[in-house]
């Protein structure tokens, strides 16, 4: 555990939008059971760009599905932070409640497959709140949309879109229902890099004009170098916690881990 | 290859269950109702195996005899004639008839609720008898008769019961006291039997002594029956029919040609629910194909030949039809059986242990059952097969918004419009210019063209109905309506499975309410007796009851019917036609529309009304004269034509009239037919009581029913519910097929979506919004098919009224409550099919959706 990891469990919930403590997350049973996360301590700073990154297998996904509320945690518990500070704990809650939390209160972007093939750009963006049964704020909607540039585009199908539209119609959906968190599950992993830094772009202005708070999970040092912290996790533990990263200082610590993605401990201790 | 489709085949299986489901249906109706059929066929052919004697003398069959002339009878001299042939071994005076009814202590007749004959025959000793008296004595004077044991044990009679034999001759009716109790020795399907001495039975039940209605021969041992035959031919010449054993027992046969007719009304239902099934394995075929198509493009890349990927899904296909055929025969003895001893509950008397499972019952699952699947499966094999190497290659996806081709529509539309042209030209050629013919081509075709227009109709129909479903349920309802718009092939096919039965569902209310709503408006307008009188049981209303009907007060008059057959000659044509044979007051009770001249006069001044067609036939008008022999005349007589009938009539439809005076005076009293049909008015103000007086003066023939009009409205209303609802009992096999239907779109559907519902689920869709999506979609198809049904139905029923309006069914009557009921039916069927799917929608997990292959 690096002092880094220790020191944000102590920051205060007012800046922050989610902690996990001490959550593992264990696939299988007995001999073969898995670990994927292992007593993970994390806080999630309010109006800041985090992204999560590790080897493949490190659990970082699983981080990030626990977080969300989409993947149940073995043991631990994790909190998101309402604006007022108020705490609400997803490791307690019922399908229902987790339903409604995603819908409510927090956004998604993922990889590939974000939009529904029978709903138009508009439609799509605007279904969150379409289930949850509540009016789109226009003046919101209006700039989000104006954001990501797709006002030509609202009326076509996602078929008619191409990959970089696609993901900025996801991520104007994320941004719509002002959630308090926004997760992106390598948002661009599918784009060529110039969509790609488009997209991020984006969400790099939704955090520093609409302080929007978004965690990212990504393999790609030049899209962590668009956050304000990377994470790095190896083997389901936060092994390292780096601020105002550039794609160099990225790229230096991912090599960092071994040809099988475990940690190289020696370098690990010198920190 | 086969490797391939076989594991195929069985990794799919879940997805298959049913399409396995729907081959077992129908495949079960076909083989059980031909288990079912020659079973009954069996048991009949039994029965007339033991009642056949070698050789049978009956009185020469008459063609012309309408059910009520007098029993025809052959004189004891006859067999006296043959007793003495040489190729004789025993000649028994045989007498049957069914012209009585048995009375119990409740003063209700003893009859069966399937309606089988009551017959009373002459107790006599052969060699090789039909029953056995298995207790009691035979019958030995008129008071005594032995009933046979199923009767016995339905009716709970025992040696020493009372009963009241009701006959039409003068003996009227008389008591009598069980004295034995006679056991078949084949199954009895359904008759009640009676047996009398043969002196009560000729004088009492005949009402001629020294008769019989038959005489049965027992040929010597070495003697043919052929061979008998013609001794007796030779001595009695041409008066009478002689048939051998084998002629009396096709003549059985053809007496039960109902059991056929079951058959081919059963067997047509059984076709339908196969062509649904068909619809329902189509679609399976191709959804596999569809999500198989990376699958098969890597076959292909890897060097499969066309030929190869087109064998292994009709491979597949031929295995879902051997499995679906095989439990469907299975099934379908088992429905056989279900058949039976539902038929022994309602009086039908057939034994289980005679069904066996015959080789056409099990050849005839065989073969509908792999043929159907194999042709459903055609056109998926051949898209398979189209599939190019490159599909391994390209992102699977979901199919998109594959658009029914533009051919398949304007052949469609071509097909719908030329099944509506020959609907409109049926309904204008009406039933005598060969409108039933192309009401049958319009019914066939129109349905072909809206199965072909399925997925153009789905476009349109979808978004009309599910119009109000975005304002209702929001986003969910938006979802719902476009997943149903999106394969609108696969849409307009699960939805056509439904339209099948619910076309014909439709359609034939629209018949049924028609034809109620016009008898009953047109016994309105034409009768206006207040009571109508029939008899039942193959018995008449005798003079002794019509003199009672005749004294009971409150009435004004009392009008009596005889129907008989004429042969009608003048003008250009003769031929047979009936006639109605009344008293004169017939005029006040029956309104009989006329073309020309007037009804009354044939009353009054002695000639014949004839129906317009037959008149026309002949050349006759109104003032012509005609040569007309009744059957039973003694010669016949020039009548003249003193009215021409409306032909456009339900009642005594395409009979002439004539007064029973001037009947009289040509057909001697003894050979008059029988009145079956008495009407009666009763004074005015006194209908209540007239009724109830006609009612109690009715009491002691059993036989006869009062009925006033509402009661004949209530009877006719009846029998068509009755009929209608055994044609629903029958569709709902097809029905239930569609909904397996619906239930397998949607269930792959849910499988094809799985990505898209993860991702619904991840972004705050509720499990409840989920199942709500997957059901309002169901429903969406389910009325899509409900309302081309309903369509479909309504042009077929409102042609056949119109086809049918000339022969009396005037009235176009829409059951709105059968059409509301359907399409109330058909959103419940949405809601029910929509069931599992939308269990399973509900309950993925949500990471493994948004992670899984396309």
């Amino acid at each position: 555990m690096t002092t880094a990891a220790q020191a944000a469990v102590t920051h205060r919930t007012v800046g922050t939008a989610a902690r996990a403590q001490a959550v593992s997350k264990l696939y299988g049973r007995d001999e073969t059971a898995v670990t994927a996360l292992d007593r993970v301590d994390v806080d999630i700073e309010r109006g800041r760009f985090t992204a999560i990154m590790g080897p493949s297998g490190s659990g970082k996904s699983t981080l990030m599905h626990c977080l969300a509320g989409l993947d149940s945690v073995s043991s631990g518990q994790i909190w998101i932070y309402g604006r007022d500070g108020q705490a609400s704990e997803l490791t307690a809650m019922k399908d229902k409640e987790l339903t409604n939390l995603r819908r409510d209160r927090i956004g998604f972007i993922f990889q590939s497959f974000n939009l529904l093939p029978t709903l138009n750009a508009l439609e799509n963006i605007t279904l969150p709140m379409d289930i949850a049964g509540r009016k789109p704020n226009k003046a919101w909607l209006d700039r989000v949309i104006g954001t990501v540039g797709l006002e030509p585009r609202l009326k076509h199908r996602p078929s008619e879109l191409s990959g970089g539209q696609q993901q900025r119609v996801a991520v104007a959906r994320a941004l719509a229902g002002q959630p308090e968190i926004i997760f992106g599950d390598e948002p661009t992993g599918n784009l060529d890099s110039r969509s790609g830094a488009e997209v991020l772009g984006f969400l790099r202005r939704s955090v520093d004009e609409l302080g929007q708070t978004f965690v990212m999970v990504t393999h790609d040092p030049s899209a962590a170098a668009y956050a304000d912290r990377v994470l790095f996790l190896a083997d389901g533990r936060i092994v390292d916690d780096m601020s105002a990263p550039n794609a160099d200082k990225v790229l230096d610590r991912m090599r960092q881990f071994d040809a099988h993605g475990h940690v190289d401990r020696g370098d690990a201790a010198q920190r | 290859m086969l490797k391939a489709s076989r594991r195929n085949f069985f990794a799919h299986k879940g997805r298959l269950a049913l399409s396995l489901i729907a081959v077992v249906l129908s495949v079960a109706f076909v083989t059980g109702t031909l288990m079912f059929t020659s079973t009954i066929t069996k048991t009949f052919d039994r029965l007339f195996a033991t009642t056949a004697s070698d050789v049978a003398v009956t009185p020469k069959t008459d063609k012309d005899a309408l059910p009520g002339s007098p029993e025809q009878t052959v004189p004891a001299a006859v067999l006296d004639a043959v007793k003495t042939l040489p190729g004789v071994q025993a000649a028994y005076g045989d007498i049957s008839t069914e012209r009585l009814a048995v009375v119990g202590a409740d003063n209700k007749a003893i009859s069966n609720a399937t309606g089988g004959p009551t017959i009373a025959s002459n107790w006599y000793v052969t060699p090789h008898p039909a029953v056995n008296l298995t207790s009691g004595q035979p019958p030995a004077g008129a008071g005594d008769v032995v009933v046979d044991a199923d009767t016995a044990a339905k009716k709970h009679l025992a040696i020493g019961s009372r009963l009241r034999i009701v006959t039409d001759t003068q003996a009227g009716s008389f008591p009598v006291t069980v004295s034995g109790i006679a056991t078949f020795r084949t199954t009895n399907p359904g008759a009640s039997l009676f047996f009398f001495d043969t002196e009560t039975a000729q004088t009492k039940l005949l009402g001629k002594p020294g008769v019989f209605t038959g005489v049965n021969l027992d040929a010597k041992p070495g003697t043919a029956d052929d061979t008998l035959k013609g001794e007796v031919a030779a001595k009695l010449g041409a008066g009478y029919d002689v048939k051998t054993r084998a002629q009396q027992e096709a003549d059985g046969r053809n007496s039960v040609g109902f059991i056929g007719f079951m058959k081919y009304v059963m067997l047509g239902f059984a076709g339908i629910s196969l062509l649904v099934g068909a619809f329902l394995i189509i679609n399976t075929f191709q959804m596999l194909v569809a999500q198989r198509t990376r699958e098969l493009g890597l076959l292909r890349a890897l060097g499969a030949s066309r030929g190869q990927i087109n064998r292994s899904v009709r491979f597949e296909a031929l295995l879902l039809g051997v499995i679906g055929a095989t439990l469907g025969i299975a099934s379908g003895a088992g429905l056989a059986y279900g058949l039976i001893a539902l038929m022994n509950n309602v009086g039908l008397n057939l034994d289980t242990s005679d069904m066996e499972i015959t080789v056409p019952a099990v050849g005839a699952g065989y073969a509908v059952g792999v043929l159907v699947t194999l042709l459903a499966a055609w056109i998926p094999a051949r898209r398979a097969g189209r599939i190019t190497p490159m599909a391994a290659l390209r992102d699977a996806g979901t199919p998109g918004d594959r658009r029914a081709s533009r051919i398949r529509n304007l052949i469609g539309l071509l097909v719908l419009a030329g099944g509506a042209a020959a609907l409109v030209g049926g309904a204008a050629a009406g039933a005598n210019g060969g409108g039933a013919a192309l009401l049958g081509l319009g019914v066939l075709i129109s349905l072909v063209g809206a199965i072909l227009l399925g997925p153009l109709l789905a476009g349109v129909v979808i978004r009309v109905l599910g119009a109000w479903l975005p304002a209702v349920f929001g986003s969910i309802g938006t979802m719902a309506q476009r997943n149903a718009l999106r394969n609108p092939r696969r849409t307009g096919a699960t939805a056509a499975a439904l339209m099948i039965g619910l076309s014909l569902v439709s359609g034939m209310a629209v018949v049924g309410s028609s034809l109620v709503t016009s008898a009953t408006s047109e016994m309105d307008k034409t009768v206006g007796a207040d009571y109508i009188l029939t008899a039942n049981g193959g018995l008449e209303i005798t003079q002794e009851a019509l003199a009672k009907a005749r004294a009971t007060p409150g009435l004004e008059h009392v009008t009596e019917n005889r129907f008989l057959n004429a042969t009608v000659s003048g003008g250009t044509g003769d031929g047979k036609m009936a006639f109605s044979a009344s008293s004169p007051t017939m005029v006040q009770d029956f309104n009989v529309r006329t073309t020309a001249g007037s009804l009354n006069d044939v009353f009054t001044k002695g000639g014949i009304a004839l129906p317009e067609a037959e008149a026309k036939s002949r050349h006759m008008v109104v003032g012509s004269v005609a040569t007309v022999d009744f059957h039973g005349g003694t010669k016949p007589v020039q009548l003249p034509v003193l009215a021409i009938l409306r032909d456009d009539t339900v009642f005594n439809h395409g009979d002439g009239y004539v007064s029973l005076d001037t009947l009289g005076k040509t057909v001697p009293a003894d050979r008059l037919p029988a009145v079956d049909l008495v009407f009666a008015k009763a004074d005015k103000g006194q209908q209540d009581q007239a009724y109830q007086a006609l009612k109690s003066s009715m009491e002691p023939f059993p036989q006869i029913t009062v009925k006033s009009q509402t009661d004949y409205k209530k009877l006719i209303h009846d029998q068509v519910s009755s009929v209608l609802n055994m044609v629903y009992g029958l569709l709902g096999l097809a029905i239930v097929v569609a909904i397996l239907g619906v239930v397998n779109t949607l269930a792959l559907s849910v499988v094809e979506r799985t990505r898209e519902i993860g991702l619904t689920r991840a972004i705050g869709m509720s499990r409840r919004k989920t199942r709500r999506m997957i059901r309002l979609e169901s429903v969406v198809i389910a009325l899509f098919g409900a309302t081309l049904g309903v369509g479909l139905g309504l042009a077929w029923g409102v042609t056949a009224q119109k086809v049918l309006s000339g022969v009396g069914i005037s009235t176009l009557a829409i059951p709105v409550g059968t059409i509301v009921a359907v399409f109330v039916g058909a959103a419940v069927v949405g809601l029910l099919a929509a069931l599992m799917p939308a269990f399973r929608a509900s309950r993925m997990n949500v990471l493994r959706a948004i992670a899984a292959d396309g």
